[in-house]
């Protein structure tokens, strides 16, 4: 009986403690929200410095690696859709395929989890600290909003950024899909090039760009969430980043899948 | 050589009949606080005078960071417990109380320096965000306040470069730079030599005769406590104990502050049963 009654405690703790951080999490955003709107007026506003130094570190930083996975899954796309319209002798209509499955879910998935991995564990490791060293408070007793200071300038940046990077994944990959299609079909790339942009609609790209749009905030919130809540000196900041990281991942690919399908119902 | 004048100087202090008729900045009226079950501090109540230099003292776990978090908006305000330059902390606005911090400075424990900004760069960092000023004032401004803690010359060194020394001084000219009528500084003297801790003393007592500031100084230093204080609140186990200048505090009776200033530990018995009870979680 004591067995069912800690068992039954313990999840109702973890409930209690996960709508704890997902309205602190809301409050988080209501609270950023407010400050890139009024801030100024208030002589408090986010600064377009640290946001655009926020822009740099998670999107221009993250070129490189957004480029090479991006080219990786183009190709992976590629070869898999050979294969399988192989089978029925329908390898021609390959680039639909891989057009629509790179702009609608490749792009911001990918997108998604290179950034949850490189800057969510950031985000959360660099507030954790923060946190610890009391540096979080000295913003707090010196009459700076750390929300206005420090979360609504990395909540832009993800937001901007991610949808800039799903962008050139979606050139990246469809390029790179295009390369490896018309060398192993035997046909000219700018046929493939002109075949993809007659499939694609204006909404299908918008469709990704919006939803990597959402994936950056998930990212965001999560990261502060994490970083805020931690306790517990080195570990802590080392159980909130793993912690984060995953959070952030699981986020991402269950909002995806309901996204998906709410958008094909 | 300057170091060496400055520790001969000797700055006077003014009489405790003296700061009593001045006005009170800072009023702590029957404060109670618990984390949980757990009551950390029990019908605190005290007043700062303006140029005050007040002491809190206390062992660990005595609730001396807890007051000070109280003292300057940390805590969840409560109406009526706190007031600060004669404003309520519990029933302030938002933006209001926004103001009043721009009219107090802290400085924490371990510095709480920006490890991604430069000594100037962390200086200005109050100025920047709510004075407004241009760069030139700024560049100014830092330099004067990093000249009084002498500071000057290591601006432009990141907080890891810096001595314990150097990022207590930092940390100290950040919470001058916006020329506060308050400042507190937690433990401004752990971690420090004797002769590093004394040089601070007398910096702390040079900032209030320069500036007229009051100043809260949280430590378990008691050298320091006596060499600095005007008053000297002694917290014990979340209770004020005792509240008076460093020469009453010397021939106090009660036993718990003999012990304190005399660095006497405290005889604990101990239950073997009991603890053992604890330890199973009954």
């Amino acid at each position: 009986m004591a067995a069912v009654l800690r068992f039954f405690d313990a999840i109702g703790r973890r409930t209690a403690r996960g709508f704890d951080e997902w309205g602190f999490g809301a409050a988080l955003l209501i609270e950023s929200v407010i400050w890139i709107f009024i801030g100024r007026f208030y002589r408090q506003p986010v600064r377009f410095t640290h946001t655009f130094a926020e822009m740099m570190r998670f999107g221009i930083g993250a070129l490189p690696i957004a480029a090479l996975l991006a080219a990786t899954i183009g190709l992976m796309l590629a070869i898999q859709s050979l294969y399988s319209l192989g089978l029925f002798g329908a390898q021609s209509f390959a680039y639909i395929g891989i057009a629509l499955s790179v702009t609608r879910e490749f792009s911001p998935l990918i997108m998604g989890i290179l950034i949850a991995g490189r800057s969510g564990s950031a985000i959360s490791a660099r507030l954790a600290t923060m946190t610890i060293n009391q540096e979080v408070d000295a913003l707090q007793v010196m009459g700076i909003n750390p929300v206005r200071f420090l979360v609504a300038p990395m909540l832009i940046a993800l937001v901007i950024m991610l949808p800039c990077l799903a962008m050139l994944a979606n050139l990246v990959s469809i390029g790179a899909a295009g390369l490896y299609v018309s060398v192993s079909l035997d046909q000219t790339f700018g046929s493939y090039v002109y075949q993809t942009l007659k499939i694609l609609k204006t909404d299908d790209v918008l469709h990704g760009i919006i939803k990597s749009s959402f994936f950056g905030l998930l990212i965001g919130l999560i990261g502060v969430m994490n970083g805020a809540g931690v306790s517990g000196g080195a570990e802590g900041v080392g159980r909130v980043t793993t912690r984060s990281v995953v959070q952030a991942i699981t986020a991402i690919v269950v909002s995806d899948m309901v996204i998906g399908y709410l958008s094909t119902h | 050589m300057a170091v060496a004048a400055q520790e001969t100087e000797i700055i006077p202090k003014p009489t405790l009949a003296e700061l009593q008729a001045r006005p009170v900045v800072i009023e702590v009226d029957h404060l109670d606080w618990s984390f949980g079950a757990r009551q950390v501090l029990f019908d605190v109540s005290m007043k700062v005078h303006e140029g005050e230099i007040m002491v809190i003292m206390g062992g660990s776990g005595s609730g001396k960071t807890t007051l000070l978090r109280h003292l300057v908006g940390l805590m969840p305000p409560m109406t009526d417990k706190v007031k600060l330059l004669g404003q309520d902390l519990g029933s302030l606005k938002a933006l209001d109380k926004l103001d009043l911090k721009r009219k107090i400075g802290v400085a924490f424990q371990f510095g709480a320096l920006f490890s991604s900004m430069n000594v100037a760069e962390n200086v200005k960092l109050p100025l920047r965000e709510l004075a407004h000023l241009d760069e030139k004032t700024m560049d100014i401004m830092a330099r004067l306040k990093l000249e009084v803690v002498n500071m000057s010359g290591f601006g432009h060194l990141m907080p890891a470069e810096l001595s314990g020394g150097m990022v207590k001084r930092a940390s100290i000219a950040r919470a001058i730079v916006m020329d506060p009528k308050l400042i507190f500084l937690d433990e401004p003297s752990s971690g420090l030599d004797p002769v590093v801790s004394s040089a601070l003393d007398d910096l702390i007592l040079r900032l209030r005769e320069a500036m007229g500031i009051s100043v809260v100084v949280v430590t378990h230093d008691v050298e320091s406590a006596f060499k600095i204080g005007d008053r000297i609140t002694v917290l014990d186990r979340g209770r004020i104990i005792a509240s008076e200048p460093p020469e009453q505090i010397r021939v106090n009776p009660n036993e718990r502050v003999q012990n304190l200033i005399n660095r006497r530990s405290e005889h604990v018995e101990v239950d073997p049963e009991e603890y053992l009870r604890r330890l199973a979680g009954d």
